[in-house]
């Protein structure tokens, strides 16, 4: 059921019906983006917490100028870099490619294509990992997230082309001949 | 070591882009902080279930059920709602002021306020309106049996109508006892509301037998 207007000023005024249908709606984009931009699934979920009851607080300044899909993902993003500059996770060095310290996940219901990419981004230095998730993912310009992330445009084209020259190296594996690769090479669609 | 080249991890990346992701918590999780933090308002939460949505529902109930008291009076020529339940208990209570069993006439009906009745107890005042219930019952089957106005097609719609409304009162209050199942009061209105659906059944069908 799509959110209307009504639903809105239902949301407003706490109904948590209405609440609840803005948020079954609006979650997964929302959350997939908290999820990418934080690595940690653990940590995704804290946030997303915090990003919702954001959502839900700032509700009455929502002018509806905007998609409210758009207004939302906003304050994801803008609570999400927040909530990691905190941590100091931003300013961590990168990661070594070498380095095994990635997360891993071990969902069976995830593709493996989506366990890969996922696993790679984890091993992108946060800072990296924004720029690559708002840039190719969210389709942000690099003016905005130079204004997200407090860095210059040309920052951010760089640190994307870092982020995507690992990523080849990193997702490699998918189109390998190696016979381990060779079993999952069907699983990837482009191959 | 190997290297995708930029249209396949472009690729790559628009099927990341258009991947379902489940949500990180679910609905209870960050309902509980919207709660906690007073974003959600109880009174309007559907999933809540606050103690006072039964008595409330009670209310309701009793408000119908008086109601459709008053408006089977009016339409069967009895007392109106001036002379509701309370002062049938009233008068069915025996007080100074009034000889036991002495009702007022249709014609001069002399209402008396809630608060001018007098009783020792509440269980007085239970007993009294169990009384006048019980009497509400009997004179409407009566009258029912009686009463040429009964038959006609209109009052045989009316009161089936109203035993429809019964059958949501009868909910409600059934719903308010799953709560509060020792409770007096409900229990009071759901014996009354259930009295008074049997006896409106009974004229609805007396009237239908009529024609």
């Amino acid at each position: 059921m799509p959110f209307d207007q009504l639903d809105l000023k239902r949301a407003i005024a706490g109904d948590e019906r209405a609440m609840q249908r803005l948020w079954s709606q609006h979650a997964p984009h929302i959350d997939a983006v908290v999820r990418r931009l934080c690595g940690d699934p653990e940590l995704a979920a804290d946030i997303s917490q915090e990003v919702w009851m954001q959502i839900f607080r700032a509700l009455p300044s929502y002018r509806g100028d905007s998609q409210f899909g758009t207004w939302a993902h906003r304050i994801a993003v803008n609570r999400t870099l927040n909530a990691l500059r905190k941590i100091r996770r931003i300013a961590k060095l990168e990661i070594d490619i070498e380095d095994d310290s990635a997360i891993t996940e071990n969902d069976s219901d995830r593709t493996f294509m989506a366990e890969s990419i996922e696993q790679a981004m984890n091993r992108l230095s946060p800072g990296a990992r924004a720029v690559f998730v708002l840039h190719d993912i969210e389709g942000y310009t690099h003016g905005e997230i130079g204004e997200e992330l407090g860095i210059t445009p040309g920052g951010s084209k760089s640190q994307l082309f870092k982020a995507r020259a690992k990523l080849r190296t990193l997702l490699a594996h998918l189109v390998d001949d190696s016979p381990t690769a060779g079993k999952r090479k069907g699983h990837v669609a482009f191959v | 070591m190997s290297h995708l080249s930029e249209e396949q991890l472009d690729q790559i990346i628009a099927a990341e882009r258009g991947r379902e992701q489940e949500p990180l918590n679910d609905w209870r999780t960050i309902a509980a902080r919207a709660r906690e933090e007073g974003l959600i308002r109880e009174s309007d939460s559907s999933g809540y279930r606050g103690s006072s949505q039964p008595w409330m529902q009670a209310a309701a109930a009793i408000l119908i059920l008086i109601g459709g008291i008053a408006i089977g009076r009016t339409t069967i020529g009895l007392p109106t709602v001036t002379q509701s339940a309370v002062n049938n208990v009233a008068a069915a209570t025996p007080a100074p002021s009034q000889p036991t069993g002495a009702t007022a006439p249709a014609a001069s009906p002399s209402p008396v306020p809630a608060s001018d009745a007098s009783f020792a107890s509440v269980d007085d005042a239970a007993d009294a309106l169990n009384r006048a219930l019980r009497d509400y019952q009997r004179a409407s089957q009566y009258i029912a049996a009686t009463n040429a106005l009964t038959k006609s097609p209109d009052s045989t719609a009316i009161y089936t109508a109203r035993a429809a409304a019964f059958d949501k009162i009868v909910n409600a209050t059934e719903s308010a006892l799953r709560t509060a199942p020792r409770d007096p009061v409900i229990n009071q209105y759901y014996l009354a509301t259930m009295g008074a659906q049997v006896a409106t059944r009974q004229m609805a069908s007396v009237g239908m037998r009529g024609f």
